[in-house]
């Protein structure tokens, strides 16, 4: 009987391909091998009878081997794509990542094209569904300025979209020390002006405590960023259904203009 | 009217953004720009929304007046001298400072800078224009700004201001020139159309100075008159200039008189800057003159203008004056003026989205105003989106083969849009698609399906007739954008009366 191997392998883009690198350089065949990545909170992985367990340790250098062969032989759209996925909450998106690779290697940069294939329309839903979060974030991101001048923001996103949305600010804000904290995963994004940005874990505490330091109510900018909120709407067009599609309700406990003020309890 | 010289700034901000509400334009897209080391901001093409309010539109730029005081009294507007309201000012610093602040908090995408007229229209902008240049030299914001043109204002100052602004608009207010004489009667159609030609001319000049090649008016490949003349010949009266105003006549050859007029304006206009205008020398050699392009905005249904009416001044609008938007923005008496309209059951929501659904397939599908509307049925069907309503006075163009159709054809199919037709047209250079595929690749058939065959056959063996299709389509019409359905009043069933007979007396 022939038995699956499964790599088990870290929730992250060089834990993914790590395991991409070591399963297809197996020899077991693409039919005999399975990726699972361990996901962010652990609930869905079930143990599958007749298979082998393989726990792979993340090898940069193998990542590293990966990722190059995907922008040399396939292109970097689809790189970029891949990574965006390997960043998803999507269950499972390791082995769908090594499926892709397969066709990818296979037929060249026009895999993209194939939508009407299930694995690659699968990439490019998911792909499109972080890019949108990412777009998302990219507006509805606030930050509040500190007593020492740092800008910080706190957010909760479905994707751990954090290395997606840094860079942005990079750009836009390169005279301002900044740090935006993933608060469901306990990473952070930290930047200091004329040096690269980085990404730092910081322990997930009671994320409340997080979002009260953060808020701080004393900025004055946010009580004049509420008063714009307010008196820009039209009276006559409300319509809460619309704004509702339009900002869902899920990213508004990090925004500043839908913070209840506490001033008066 | 009384001048408050001790106001604080809350106060300010309240009152002058309360008042630039009812200004459209929200966009802060058009323009591609990276950050730089010394200053603060940058610029997406795509445009970022930062906020929504509670009427469900996008903030994206602090949307604010300089002043809401004002010399001028037009009838529709809540800041005119008539009205008893509380006025104030901002000074160039409180400016500067807000759009500073809130962009570093990312609340904004830069800044919406309009007016009321203090003094004189020159006066007013030269304000503006020392706002503006301060915000961008002395506290470096590389961020987007879109500044409000206001009528009359001098030919040198617009010259200056657009080197500092990403978009400049000037409000058209009103589709034709006796509304805006009724309505507005201290801005005068030539005052519009006249900096909005001095702007288009030179983007122009400065896109050839700096050789960039503007993949936007290629696209538009099935404009009926581009602009052929080359720039600098539109700068002197030439005969090739006078040959597009022929051409534009022909295009909005309509048996209206008022269209004819427009024509005329339009003429006028693009005579009237034929001399040089005035020179301001360039922040540096490689500053864009108002990189993302002109917008306008008409206000909709304060006057009789038919849909045909509005649109079509859209239309010689995007064809001769390169406009990237025409905004229409749904009239509300705000001043319970008895000259006009009253809207006590709420604006015109319905039409305002259908002029919008319009415009949009003039810009983006290759549609002509003709095409939608004509003499017999100038104004829009209530019930169907205006691609369904045409698609189906041509029954005799459909169903298309989705696997042989040309791009422009695919968009002409209702619920196939710009997304759905590229990407068939990407999926399709590899295996020949089916209804399924289509399905999962996110393509919305509920309309389509009327309409298209895949590799010869149509999902449902559906009869094309128009009555036929008309019910089924008005039957799930449940896509309607929320809060605008209440328009609609919904009329009891009978066997007798067909909804199609309705619409075709209309």
């Amino acid at each position: 009987m022939n038995l699956t191997k499964i790599f088990v392998c870290e929730n992250s883009i060089d834990g993914i391909f790590t395991a991409i690198y070591q399963a297809w350089s197996s020899g077991y065949g693409h039919a005999n091998v399975k990726i699972e990545e361990e996901c962010e909170k652990n609930t869905y992985s079930n143990i599958q009878l007749f298979s082998d367990y393989i726990h792979v340790k993340t090898n940069i250098e193998q990542a590293l081997m990966v990722s190059r062969s995907i922008k040399t032989k396939i292109s970097l759209q689809v790189y970029e794509m891949v990574c965006r996925v390997a960043l998803s909450n999507y269950q499972g998106k390791g082995d769908l990542i090594y499926r892709f690779l397969v066709l990818g290697f296979h037929i060249g940069k026009d895999i993209i094209g194939h939508l009407s294939n299930e694995i690659v329309n699968k990439i490019f839903k998911i792909n499109r569904y972080v890019n949108n979060e990412v777009h998302h974030l990219l507006g509805f991101i606030r930050f509040t300025e500190q007593d020492n001048g740092v800008l910080a923001s706190i957010i909760h996103p479905k994707n751990n979209i954090l290395s997606l949305v840094t860079p942005h600010f990079v750009d836009r804000l390169p005279k301002e020390k900044f740090i935006i904290l993933d608060g469901d995963r306990g990473l952070c994004s930290i930047y200091i002006p004329k040096k690269p940005w980085v990404l730092a874990e910081v322990p997930v505490m009671d994320s409340y405590s997080y979002d009260k330091d953060i808020a701080n109510g004393d900025d004055e900018y946010q009580d004049l960023w509420k008063i714009f909120f307010d008196s820009i709407a039209i009276k006559e067009r409300i319509n809460p259904k619309l704004q509702r599609n339009n900002l869902p309700i899920r990213f508004r406990r990090d925004m500043t203009e839908f913070f209840i003020t506490d001033k008066n309890s | 009217m009384i001048i408050q010289e001790a106001m604080t700034i809350q106060r300010k901000l309240e009152i002058l953004s309360d008042a630039a509400k009812y200004d459209v334009a929200c966009t802060s897209s058009g323009v591609n720009r990276k950050g730089k080391d010394s200053s603060i901001g940058n610029s997406l093409a795509s445009g970022i929304c930062h906020s929504f309010s509670a009427d469900g539109r996008c903030i994206s730029l602090l949307k604010i007046l300089f002043t809401n005081e004002c010399i001028f009294d037009c009838k529709y507007c809540f800041n005119r001298s008539s009205n008893d309201v509380v006025r104030a000012s901002f000074t160039p610093e409180e400016i500067c400072e807000l759009t500073i602040e809130f962009y570093r908090r990312n609340y904004i995408e830069g800044l919406f800078l309009s007016s009321g007229i203090m003094v004189s229209p020159n006066h007013t902008m030269e304000l503006i224009f020392q706002a503006l240049r301060m915000l961008r030299e002395d506290y470096n914001f590389n961020g987007y700004i879109h500044c409000k043109t206001i009528p009359g204002t001098d030919q040198a100052l617009i010259e200056a201001i657009g080197w500092y602004a990403d978009r400049m608009s000037i409000n058209l207010e009103l589709p034709t020139a006796s509304s805006l004489k009724k309505l507005a009667p201290h801005k005068s159609r030539n005052n519009i159309l006249k900096p909005m030609r001095q702007i288009q001319l030179r983007r122009d000049m400065n896109k050839d100075y700096l050789g960039i090649y503007d993949r936007s008016l290629d696209s538009k490949h099935t404009r009926a008159n581009k602009i052929s003349a080359s720039n600098t010949k539109l700068l002197l009266p030439s005969k090739e200039d006078s040959k597009n105003i022929d051409n534009s006549n022909q295009l909005t050859h309509n048996t209206t008189n008022s269209n004819k007029s427009f024509t005329k304006e339009l003429s006028q206009a693009m005579a009237s800057t034929s001399t040089l205008s005035p020179y301001w020398k360039p922040p540096s050699a490689s500053s864009r003159y108002v990189p993302a392009g002109q917008s306008t905005q008409m206000i909709i249904g304060a006057t009789e203008e038919s849909d045909l009416h509005i649109m079509s001044v859209s239309e010689a609008l995007y064809d001769n004056f390169d406009l990237k938007r025409v905004f229409y923005s749904a009239f509300m008496n705000v001043n319970q003026d008895n000259l006009l309209p009253s809207t006590e059951n709420g604006p015109p929501l319905l039409r305002e989205h259908r002029l919008y659904q319009a415009d949009w397939l003039l810009r983006f599908y290759g549609f002509k105003t003709r095409e939608l509307l004509s003499e017999s049925k100038p104004n829009f069907n209530i019930f169907l989106d205006p691609k369904c309503d045409w698609a189906l006075r041509h029954l005799e163009q459909f169903p298309i083969e989705v696997n042989k159709a040309d791009y422009f054809t695919l968009l002409r199919v209702p619920g196939i849009g710009v997304n759905s037709a590229r990407r068939i047209i990407m999926a399709r250079k590899n295996s020949a698609l089916d209804f399924k595929d289509l399905k999962k690749m996110g393509i919305v058939l509920k309309r389509a399906v009327y309409f298209i065959t895949c590799k010869g056959k149509m999902l449902y063996p559906v009869k094309l007739n128009e009555d036929f299709i008309t019910r089924e389509l008005i039957a799930d019409n449940k896509k309607l954008p929320f809060g605008i359905d209440k328009d609609i009043t919904y009329k009891q069933l009978s066997f007798f009366d067909d909804v199609s007979f309705q619409i075709n007396n209309k």
